[in-house]
Protein backbone atom coordinates (compact mmCIF):
# COMPACT_ATOMS: atom_id res chain seq x y z
CA UNK A 1 0.00 0.00 0.00
CA UNK A 2 1.34 3.41 -0.85
CA UNK A 3 1.34 6.04 1.87
CA UNK A 4 2.85 8.65 -0.43
CA UNK A 5 0.33 8.33 -3.22
CA UNK A 6 -1.48 11.50 -2.34
CA UNK A 7 1.48 13.44 -0.93
CA UNK A 8 2.67 16.11 -3.29
CA UNK A 9 5.23 18.22 -1.44
CA UNK A 10 5.05 20.95 -4.07
CA UNK A 11 1.29 21.30 -3.70
CA UNK A 12 1.63 21.13 0.06
CA UNK A 13 4.09 24.01 -0.05
CA UNK A 14 1.61 26.08 -2.05
CA UNK A 15 -1.15 25.31 0.41
CA UNK A 16 1.14 26.32 3.27
CA UNK A 17 1.72 29.70 1.61
CA UNK A 18 -2.05 30.22 1.32
CA UNK A 19 -2.67 29.16 4.91
CA UNK A 20 0.17 31.34 6.18
CA UNK A 21 -1.20 34.30 4.28
CA UNK A 22 -4.65 33.81 5.76
CA UNK A 23 -3.23 33.36 9.25
CA UNK A 24 -1.05 36.46 9.11
CA UNK A 25 -3.90 38.55 7.69
CA UNK A 26 -6.24 37.38 10.41
CA UNK A 27 -3.71 38.02 13.16
CA UNK A 28 -2.85 41.44 11.78
CA UNK A 29 -6.50 42.43 11.46
CA UNK A 30 -7.10 41.49 15.08
CA UNK A 31 -4.07 43.52 16.15
CA UNK A 32 -5.29 46.51 14.16
CA UNK A 33 -8.41 46.64 16.29
CA UNK A 34 -6.50 47.84 19.33
CA UNK A 35 -6.54 51.43 20.56
CA UNK A 36 -2.74 51.43 20.82
CA UNK A 37 -2.38 50.50 17.16
CA UNK A 38 -4.84 53.17 16.07
CA UNK A 39 -3.09 55.86 18.10
CA UNK A 40 0.32 54.81 16.77
CA UNK A 41 -0.98 54.65 13.19
CA UNK A 42 -2.40 58.14 13.27
CA UNK A 43 0.59 59.62 15.03
CA UNK A 44 2.81 58.08 12.37
CA UNK A 45 0.68 59.35 9.51
CA UNK A 46 0.48 62.84 11.04
CA UNK A 47 4.25 63.00 11.43
CA UNK A 48 4.79 61.55 7.97
CA UNK A 49 2.32 63.96 6.35
CA UNK A 50 3.80 66.90 8.23
CA UNK A 51 7.34 66.01 7.21
CA UNK A 52 6.28 65.56 3.61
CA UNK A 53 4.59 68.95 3.54
CA UNK A 54 7.56 70.66 5.17
CA UNK A 55 9.91 69.11 2.65
CA UNK A 56 7.70 70.08 -0.30
CA UNK A 57 7.36 73.65 0.93
CA UNK A 58 11.12 73.90 1.36
CA UNK A 59 11.66 72.52 -2.13
CA UNK A 60 9.10 74.91 -3.63
CA UNK A 61 10.80 77.85 -1.92
CA UNK A 62 14.18 76.68 -3.21
CA UNK A 63 12.98 76.43 -6.81
CA UNK A 64 11.20 79.75 -6.51
CA UNK A 65 14.38 81.41 -5.26
CA UNK A 66 16.27 80.02 -8.24
CA UNK A 67 13.42 81.01 -10.57
CA UNK A 68 13.12 77.41 -11.76
CA UNK A 69 9.90 75.43 -12.29
CA UNK A 70 9.39 72.48 -9.94
CA UNK A 71 8.36 69.02 -11.09
CA UNK A 72 4.85 69.83 -9.92
CA UNK A 73 4.76 72.94 -12.14
CA UNK A 74 5.92 70.95 -15.13
CA UNK A 75 3.41 68.15 -14.45
CA UNK A 76 0.60 70.73 -14.16
CA UNK A 77 1.72 72.28 -17.43
CA UNK A 78 1.73 68.91 -19.14
CA UNK A 79 -1.76 68.17 -17.82
CA UNK A 80 -3.00 71.52 -19.01
CA UNK A 81 -1.58 70.91 -22.46
CA UNK A 82 -3.21 67.50 -22.59
CA UNK A 83 -6.57 69.05 -21.66
CA UNK A 84 -6.17 71.67 -24.36
CA UNK A 85 -5.34 68.99 -26.92
CA UNK A 86 -8.39 66.99 -25.91
CA UNK A 87 -10.58 70.10 -26.15
CA UNK A 88 -9.22 70.84 -29.63
CA UNK A 89 -10.09 67.30 -30.65
CA UNK A 90 -13.58 67.76 -29.29
CA UNK A 91 -14.08 70.92 -31.35
CA UNK A 92 -14.19 68.68 -34.39
CA UNK A 93 -17.80 67.52 -34.90
CA UNK A 94 -18.36 63.96 -33.77
CA UNK A 95 -19.29 62.90 -37.29
CA UNK A 96 -15.89 63.96 -38.53
CA UNK A 97 -14.09 62.43 -35.52
CA UNK A 98 -15.77 59.10 -36.03
CA UNK A 99 -16.30 58.94 -39.79
CA UNK A 100 -16.05 55.20 -39.82
CA UNK A 101 -18.07 54.55 -36.66
CA UNK A 102 -20.96 52.29 -37.41
CA UNK A 103 -24.38 53.35 -36.18
CA UNK A 104 -26.24 50.07 -36.08
CA UNK A 105 -30.01 50.01 -35.68
CA UNK A 106 -31.27 49.91 -32.11
CA UNK A 107 -33.59 47.03 -32.76
CA UNK A 108 -31.90 44.16 -30.98
CA UNK A 109 -34.15 41.86 -29.01
CA UNK A 110 -33.30 39.49 -26.16
CA UNK A 111 -32.07 36.07 -27.19
CA UNK A 112 -34.71 33.91 -25.52
CA UNK A 113 -37.13 34.94 -22.87
CA UNK A 114 -38.52 38.25 -24.08
CA UNK A 115 -38.58 41.58 -22.29
CA UNK A 116 -39.51 42.27 -18.70
CA UNK A 117 -43.13 43.38 -18.24
CA UNK A 118 -43.69 47.09 -17.72
CA UNK A 119 -44.71 46.65 -14.06
CA UNK A 120 -43.04 43.48 -12.89
CA UNK A 121 -43.88 42.02 -9.51
CA UNK A 122 -40.81 39.77 -9.17
CA UNK A 123 -39.69 39.60 -5.54
CA UNK A 124 -36.12 40.22 -4.43
CA UNK A 125 -34.02 37.12 -4.89
CA UNK A 126 -30.56 36.16 -3.77
CA UNK A 127 -28.22 33.52 -4.95
CA UNK B 1 8.33 -6.75 -3.02
CA UNK B 2 6.97 -3.29 -3.98
CA UNK B 3 3.19 -3.14 -4.47
CA UNK B 4 1.74 -1.85 -7.78
CA UNK B 5 0.34 1.13 -5.89
CA UNK B 6 3.77 2.11 -4.59
CA UNK B 7 5.30 1.75 -8.05
CA UNK B 8 2.60 3.95 -9.55
CA UNK B 9 3.12 6.47 -6.78
CA UNK B 10 6.89 6.57 -7.36
CA UNK B 11 6.32 7.08 -11.09
CA UNK B 12 3.86 9.84 -10.37
CA UNK B 13 6.27 11.50 -7.93
CA UNK B 14 9.06 11.19 -10.49
CA UNK B 15 6.79 12.92 -13.00
CA UNK B 16 6.00 15.68 -10.51
CA UNK B 17 9.66 16.25 -9.76
CA UNK B 18 10.41 16.36 -13.46
CA UNK B 19 7.66 18.94 -13.97
CA UNK B 20 8.92 21.09 -11.11
CA UNK B 21 12.50 20.97 -12.37
CA UNK B 22 11.28 22.03 -15.79
CA UNK B 23 9.31 24.88 -14.21
CA UNK B 24 12.35 25.96 -12.19
CA UNK B 25 14.39 26.20 -15.39
CA UNK B 26 11.59 28.16 -17.09
CA UNK B 27 11.36 30.42 -14.06
CA UNK B 28 15.03 31.37 -14.33
CA UNK B 29 14.86 31.94 -18.06
CA UNK B 30 11.66 33.97 -18.00
CA UNK B 31 12.54 35.85 -14.82
CA UNK B 32 15.02 38.04 -16.67
CA UNK B 33 12.43 38.76 -19.33
CA UNK B 34 9.91 39.73 -16.69
CA UNK B 35 12.29 42.23 -15.08
CA UNK B 36 13.03 43.98 -18.34
CA UNK B 37 9.64 43.97 -20.04
CA UNK B 38 7.45 47.06 -20.51
CA UNK B 39 4.03 47.56 -18.91
CA UNK B 40 1.31 45.36 -20.35
CA UNK B 41 -1.12 46.86 -22.87
CA UNK B 42 -4.64 47.25 -21.53
CA UNK B 43 -7.90 48.78 -22.67
CA UNK B 44 -7.66 47.62 -26.28
CA UNK B 45 -11.36 47.54 -27.19
CA UNK B 46 -11.75 50.39 -29.72
CA UNK B 47 -13.26 53.51 -28.21
CA UNK B 48 -13.68 57.23 -28.83
CA UNK B 49 -13.16 60.00 -26.30
CA UNK B 50 -16.44 61.94 -26.31
CA UNK B 51 -15.71 64.42 -23.58
CA UNK B 52 -12.93 65.38 -21.22
CA UNK B 53 -13.24 67.85 -18.38
CA UNK B 54 -10.47 67.80 -15.79
CA UNK B 55 -10.76 64.62 -13.77
CA UNK B 56 -13.56 63.26 -15.98
CA UNK B 57 -13.31 61.44 -19.30
CA UNK B 58 -16.30 59.97 -21.13
CA UNK B 59 -15.69 57.24 -23.70
CA UNK B 60 -17.90 55.50 -26.22
CA UNK B 61 -17.03 51.99 -27.33
CA UNK B 62 -17.41 51.29 -31.02
CA UNK B 63 -20.29 48.92 -31.75
CA UNK B 64 -19.47 45.76 -33.68
CA UNK B 65 -22.83 43.99 -33.71
CA UNK B 66 -25.18 44.43 -36.67
CA UNK B 67 -27.87 45.74 -34.35
CA UNK B 68 -27.73 46.95 -30.77
CA UNK B 69 -30.13 47.14 -27.87
CA UNK B 70 -32.05 50.40 -27.74
CA UNK B 71 -30.97 51.55 -24.28
CA UNK B 72 -27.28 52.48 -23.95
CA UNK B 73 -25.20 51.59 -20.88
CA UNK B 74 -23.09 54.11 -18.98
CA UNK B 75 -20.46 52.63 -16.67
CA UNK B 76 -19.47 54.74 -13.66
CA UNK B 77 -16.06 53.70 -12.43
CA UNK B 78 -14.95 54.05 -8.81
CA UNK B 79 -13.03 57.29 -8.40
CA UNK B 80 -9.98 55.57 -6.90
CA UNK B 81 -9.05 53.58 -10.00
CA UNK B 82 -8.94 53.54 -13.78
CA UNK B 83 -11.77 52.01 -15.76
CA UNK B 84 -9.56 49.69 -17.81
CA UNK B 85 -10.38 47.03 -15.21
CA UNK B 86 -13.49 46.59 -17.37
CA UNK B 87 -11.32 46.09 -20.46
CA UNK B 88 -8.13 44.31 -19.45
CA UNK B 89 -7.33 42.41 -22.61
CA UNK B 90 -9.16 40.71 -25.51
CA UNK B 91 -10.94 37.71 -24.07
CA UNK B 92 -10.78 39.15 -20.57
CA UNK B 93 -12.86 42.30 -21.12
CA UNK B 94 -16.36 42.92 -19.80
CA UNK B 95 -16.70 45.80 -22.27
CA UNK B 96 -15.73 43.59 -25.21
CA UNK B 97 -18.16 40.91 -23.94
CA UNK B 98 -21.07 43.37 -23.80
CA UNK B 99 -20.23 45.06 -27.10
CA UNK B 100 -20.14 41.67 -28.85
CA UNK B 101 -23.57 40.92 -27.43
CA UNK B 102 -25.05 44.06 -28.90
CA UNK B 103 -24.92 46.49 -26.00
CA UNK B 104 -24.06 50.13 -26.65
CA UNK B 105 -21.43 50.95 -24.03
CA UNK B 106 -20.16 54.25 -22.63
CA UNK B 107 -17.73 54.61 -19.73
CA UNK B 108 -17.03 57.42 -17.26
CA UNK B 109 -13.33 57.12 -16.51
CA UNK B 110 -11.28 59.28 -14.18
CA UNK B 111 -7.98 61.12 -14.36
CA UNK B 112 -5.95 62.32 -11.39
CA UNK B 113 -7.62 65.50 -10.10
CA UNK B 114 -5.45 68.57 -10.38
CA UNK B 115 -4.73 70.98 -7.57
CA UNK B 116 -7.61 73.18 -8.68
CA UNK B 117 -9.96 70.22 -8.32
CA UNK B 118 -9.17 69.65 -4.65
CA UNK B 119 -12.49 71.30 -3.77
CA UNK B 120 -14.62 68.81 -5.71
CA UNK B 121 -17.22 67.10 -3.54
CA UNK B 122 -19.64 64.20 -3.95
CA UNK B 123 -22.12 66.90 -5.00
CA UNK B 124 -20.02 67.65 -8.10
CA UNK B 125 -19.96 64.01 -9.11
CA UNK B 126 -23.69 63.31 -8.67
CA UNK B 127 -25.13 66.70 -9.63
CA UNK B 128 -22.70 67.61 -12.41
CA UNK B 129 -20.46 64.87 -13.78
CA UNK B 130 -23.01 62.06 -13.93
CA UNK B 131 -25.96 64.11 -15.23
CA UNK B 132 -23.66 65.79 -17.76
CA UNK B 133 -22.46 62.42 -19.03
CA UNK B 134 -26.01 61.07 -19.11
CA UNK B 135 -27.03 64.02 -21.30
CA UNK B 136 -24.07 63.46 -23.60
CA UNK B 137 -24.96 59.78 -23.90
CA UNK B 138 -28.55 60.73 -24.72
CA UNK B 139 -27.40 63.16 -27.41
CA UNK B 140 -24.83 60.80 -28.87
CA UNK B 141 -27.11 57.77 -28.90
CA UNK B 142 -30.33 59.59 -29.74
CA UNK B 143 -32.08 57.66 -26.94
CA UNK B 144 -33.85 59.22 -23.96
CA UNK B 145 -33.25 56.47 -21.45
CA UNK B 146 -29.87 55.31 -20.13
CA UNK B 147 -28.82 52.36 -17.97
CA UNK B 148 -26.14 53.14 -15.39
CA UNK B 149 -23.71 50.50 -14.10
CA UNK B 150 -21.69 51.59 -11.08
CA UNK B 151 -18.72 49.69 -9.64
CA UNK B 152 -17.84 49.97 -5.95
CA UNK B 153 -17.84 53.69 -5.10
CA UNK B 154 -19.02 54.32 -8.64
CA UNK B 155 -22.09 52.43 -7.53
CA UNK B 156 -22.45 54.69 -4.49
CA UNK B 157 -22.34 57.75 -6.74
CA UNK B 158 -24.78 56.11 -9.15
CA UNK B 159 -27.22 55.22 -6.37
CA UNK B 160 -27.07 58.76 -4.96
CA UNK B 161 -27.64 60.16 -8.47
CA UNK B 162 -30.59 57.80 -8.96
CA UNK B 163 -32.11 58.77 -5.61
CA UNK B 164 -31.80 62.47 -6.37
CA UNK B 165 -33.21 62.17 -9.90
CA UNK B 166 -36.24 59.88 -9.53
CA UNK B 167 -37.94 61.36 -12.58
CA UNK B 168 -34.78 61.48 -14.64
CA UNK B 169 -33.72 59.52 -17.70
CA UNK B 170 -32.43 56.50 -15.76
CA UNK B 171 -33.87 53.29 -17.20
CA UNK B 172 -32.04 50.65 -15.09
CA UNK B 173 -29.46 50.71 -12.32
CA UNK B 174 -26.81 48.03 -11.89
CA UNK B 175 -24.30 48.08 -9.05
CA UNK B 176 -21.29 45.84 -8.44
CA UNK B 177 -19.91 45.45 -4.87
CA UNK B 178 -21.39 48.76 -3.78
CA UNK B 179 -21.10 49.65 -0.08
CA UNK B 180 -24.17 51.15 1.57
CA UNK B 181 -23.82 50.24 5.24
CA UNK B 182 -20.34 51.59 5.93
CA UNK B 183 -20.75 50.46 9.52
CA UNK B 184 -19.99 46.95 8.33
CA UNK B 185 -16.58 48.02 6.97
CA UNK B 186 -15.16 47.48 10.44
CA UNK B 187 -11.46 48.12 9.92
CA UNK B 188 -11.93 51.18 7.72
CA UNK B 189 -14.38 52.51 10.27
CA UNK B 190 -11.93 52.05 13.11
CA UNK B 191 -9.04 53.60 11.22
CA UNK B 192 -11.10 56.70 10.44
CA UNK B 193 -12.64 56.98 13.92
CA UNK B 194 -12.83 60.67 14.78
CA UNK B 195 -11.31 60.00 18.23
CA UNK B 196 -7.95 59.20 16.61
CA UNK B 197 -8.10 60.34 13.02
CA UNK B 198 -7.74 64.07 12.40
CA UNK B 199 -9.50 64.16 9.06
CA UNK B 200 -9.56 67.94 8.75
CA UNK B 201 -5.84 68.27 9.45
CA UNK B 202 -5.01 65.65 6.81
CA UNK B 203 -7.20 67.18 4.10
CA UNK B 204 -6.18 70.76 4.91
CA UNK B 205 -2.51 69.73 4.79
CA UNK B 206 -2.39 67.69 1.59
CA UNK B 207 -5.30 69.09 -0.42
CA UNK B 208 -5.29 66.09 -2.76
CA UNK B 209 -5.17 62.69 -1.05
CA UNK B 210 -2.16 60.85 -2.51
CA UNK B 211 -2.74 57.48 -4.18
CA UNK B 212 -0.17 55.84 -1.88
CA UNK B 213 -2.45 56.52 1.06
CA UNK B 214 -5.39 54.94 -0.72
CA UNK B 215 -3.33 51.89 -1.74
CA UNK B 216 -1.95 51.49 1.79
CA UNK B 217 -5.45 51.54 3.18
CA UNK B 218 -6.49 48.65 0.93
CA UNK B 219 -3.22 46.77 1.52
CA UNK B 220 -3.68 46.97 5.28
CA UNK B 221 -6.84 44.91 5.01
CA UNK B 222 -4.61 42.01 3.90
CA UNK B 223 -1.08 42.82 5.07
CA UNK B 224 0.37 39.51 3.85
CA UNK B 225 -1.37 39.77 0.48
CA UNK B 226 1.35 41.61 -1.36
CA UNK B 227 4.16 39.29 -0.25
CA UNK B 228 2.05 36.19 -0.88
CA UNK B 229 1.29 37.57 -4.33
CA UNK B 230 4.99 37.95 -5.09
CA UNK B 231 5.67 34.39 -3.88
CA UNK B 232 2.91 33.06 -6.14
CA UNK B 233 4.23 35.12 -9.02
CA UNK B 234 7.69 33.63 -8.56
CA UNK B 235 6.15 30.17 -8.35
CA UNK B 236 4.28 30.77 -11.62
CA UNK B 237 6.95 32.64 -13.60
CA UNK B 238 7.02 29.67 -15.97
CA UNK B 239 3.35 30.28 -16.82
CA UNK B 240 3.07 33.09 -19.40
CA UNK B 241 -0.71 33.44 -18.97
CA UNK B 242 -0.45 33.74 -15.21
CA UNK B 243 2.32 36.33 -15.47
CA UNK B 244 0.42 38.36 -18.07
CA UNK B 245 -2.73 38.40 -15.93
CA UNK B 246 -0.71 39.30 -12.83
CA UNK B 247 1.02 42.18 -14.58
CA UNK B 248 -2.25 43.60 -15.88
CA UNK B 249 -3.71 43.62 -12.38
CA UNK B 250 -0.45 44.97 -10.99
CA UNK B 251 -0.60 47.84 -13.47
CA UNK B 252 -4.17 48.60 -12.44
CA UNK B 253 -3.15 48.69 -8.78
CA UNK B 254 -0.14 50.91 -9.53
CA UNK B 255 -2.38 53.40 -11.33
CA UNK B 256 -4.56 54.03 -8.27
CA UNK B 257 -5.74 57.63 -8.46
CA UNK B 258 -5.47 60.43 -5.93
CA UNK B 259 -8.70 61.85 -4.55
CA UNK B 260 -9.95 65.41 -4.27
CA UNK B 261 -9.56 66.44 -0.64
CA UNK B 262 -13.08 67.75 -0.08
CA UNK B 263 -14.53 64.63 -1.72
CA UNK B 264 -12.44 62.50 0.63
CA UNK B 265 -13.44 64.61 3.62
CA UNK B 266 -17.14 64.29 2.79
CA UNK B 267 -16.86 60.54 2.12
CA UNK B 268 -15.13 59.84 5.42
CA UNK B 269 -17.21 62.20 7.53
CA UNK B 270 -20.64 61.57 6.08
CA UNK B 271 -20.48 58.03 4.76
CA UNK B 272 -17.84 56.34 6.90
CA UNK B 273 -18.12 58.08 10.27
CA UNK B 274 -21.85 58.96 10.28
CA UNK B 275 -22.99 56.13 7.97
CA UNK B 276 -25.38 58.73 6.59
CA UNK B 277 -26.30 56.95 3.36
CA UNK B 278 -27.49 53.86 5.20
CA UNK B 279 -29.16 55.91 7.93
CA UNK B 280 -30.99 58.09 5.41
CA UNK B 281 -29.45 61.30 6.76
CA UNK B 282 -27.18 62.15 3.84
CA UNK B 283 -27.80 65.48 2.13
CA UNK B 284 -26.33 66.35 -1.24
CA UNK B 285 -26.90 69.74 -2.82
CA UNK B 286 -29.16 70.53 0.13
CA UNK B 287 -31.48 67.62 -0.69
CA UNK B 288 -31.95 64.46 1.34
CA UNK B 289 -30.73 61.25 -0.30
CA UNK B 290 -33.36 58.57 0.21
CA UNK B 291 -32.67 55.24 -1.44
CA UNK B 292 -36.40 54.47 -1.37
CA UNK B 293 -36.80 57.15 -4.07
CA UNK B 294 -35.08 54.75 -6.51
CA UNK B 295 -37.85 53.00 -8.42
CA UNK B 296 -36.05 51.78 -11.55
CA UNK B 297 -35.12 48.12 -12.04
CA UNK B 298 -32.05 47.35 -9.94
CA UNK B 299 -29.47 44.58 -10.00
CA UNK B 300 -26.82 44.46 -7.27
CA UNK B 301 -24.05 41.91 -7.64
CA UNK B 302 -21.99 41.19 -4.55
CA UNK B 303 -18.87 39.07 -4.13
CA UNK B 304 -18.94 36.28 -1.58
CA UNK B 305 -15.31 36.72 -0.53
CA UNK B 306 -15.07 40.48 -0.85
CA UNK B 307 -12.65 41.70 1.83
CA UNK B 308 -13.21 45.39 0.96
CA UNK B 309 -17.03 45.47 0.66
CA UNK B 310 -18.33 42.42 2.53
CA UNK B 311 -21.77 41.30 1.32
CA UNK B 312 -23.46 42.54 4.50
CA UNK B 313 -22.17 45.99 3.63
CA UNK B 314 -23.98 46.03 0.29
CA UNK B 315 -27.20 44.23 1.18
CA UNK B 316 -29.09 47.35 2.32
CA UNK B 317 -29.19 48.66 -1.27
CA UNK B 318 -31.80 46.17 -2.45
CA UNK B 319 -33.49 46.29 0.96
CA UNK B 320 -33.97 50.05 0.88
CA UNK B 321 -34.80 50.95 -2.73
CA UNK B 322 -38.40 51.43 -3.76
CA UNK B 323 -38.03 49.42 -6.99
CA UNK B 324 -40.40 46.52 -7.57
CA UNK B 325 -38.03 44.89 -10.06
CA UNK B 326 -34.93 44.38 -7.96
CA UNK B 327 -32.47 41.56 -7.54
CA UNK B 328 -29.43 40.89 -5.40
CA UNK B 329 -26.97 38.23 -6.50
CA UNK B 330 -24.02 36.99 -4.47
CA UNK B 331 -21.43 35.24 -6.62
CA UNK B 332 -18.18 33.50 -5.67
CA UNK B 333 -15.17 35.73 -5.98
CA UNK B 334 -13.48 38.76 -4.53
CA UNK B 335 -13.94 42.48 -4.92
CA UNK B 336 -12.02 42.68 -8.19
CA UNK B 337 -12.19 39.12 -9.49
CA UNK B 338 -16.00 39.36 -9.53
CA UNK B 339 -15.72 41.91 -12.33
CA UNK B 340 -12.42 41.13 -14.02
CA UNK B 341 -11.17 37.73 -12.91
CA UNK B 342 -10.87 34.62 -15.04
CA UNK B 343 -14.15 33.24 -13.65
CA UNK B 344 -16.08 36.44 -14.25
CA UNK B 345 -16.39 35.36 -17.89
CA UNK B 346 -18.67 32.49 -16.92
CA UNK B 347 -20.24 33.90 -13.75
CA UNK B 348 -21.04 37.59 -13.52
CA UNK B 349 -20.84 38.64 -17.16
CA UNK B 350 -23.51 36.25 -18.49
CA UNK B 351 -25.77 37.11 -15.56
CA UNK B 352 -25.38 40.81 -16.31
CA UNK B 353 -26.04 40.26 -20.01
CA UNK B 354 -29.20 38.23 -19.35
CA UNK B 355 -30.50 40.82 -16.89
CA UNK B 356 -29.76 43.75 -19.18
CA UNK B 357 -31.01 42.26 -22.44
CA UNK B 358 -34.55 41.96 -21.09
CA UNK B 359 -34.55 45.55 -19.89
CA UNK B 360 -32.77 47.32 -22.74
CA UNK B 361 -35.31 47.18 -25.55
Amino acid sequence: MSSSQNLDPFEMWRQIVTKLEGGINSMANNGMNSEEFLRALHQFSQVSTGMQQTFEKALDAYFKALRLPSQKDIAALAEGLQRIEDKIDLLVPIEEREPTERRPARTRQPSGEGTVAAEPTSPRSGS
Amino acid sequence: MASPGAAASETSMADRISVEIDRAIQRNLKGFGYLGSPDPVVGQTPKTLLHRRGTLSLYHYKPIADEVYRVPILFVMATTNKAFIFDLTPGQSLIEFLVKRGHDVYVMDWNAPTGEERYLKIDNYVLDFIPDCVQRVQRHSGVDKVTIVGYCFGGVLSAIYAALHPDGPLKNLVCFTTPIDFGKMKLFRQWTDARHFDLDRLVDTVGIIPPEMITSGFDMLRPAGRIAGQVRLWDNLWNDEYVAAFRRMERWGKETLPLAGEYFRQTIRELMQKNALNEGTLHIGGKPVELKAIKVPLLHVLAQHDHIVPPECGKPLVEQVGSRDKEEVILPGGHVSLVAGANAVKRMWPKLDRWLERRST
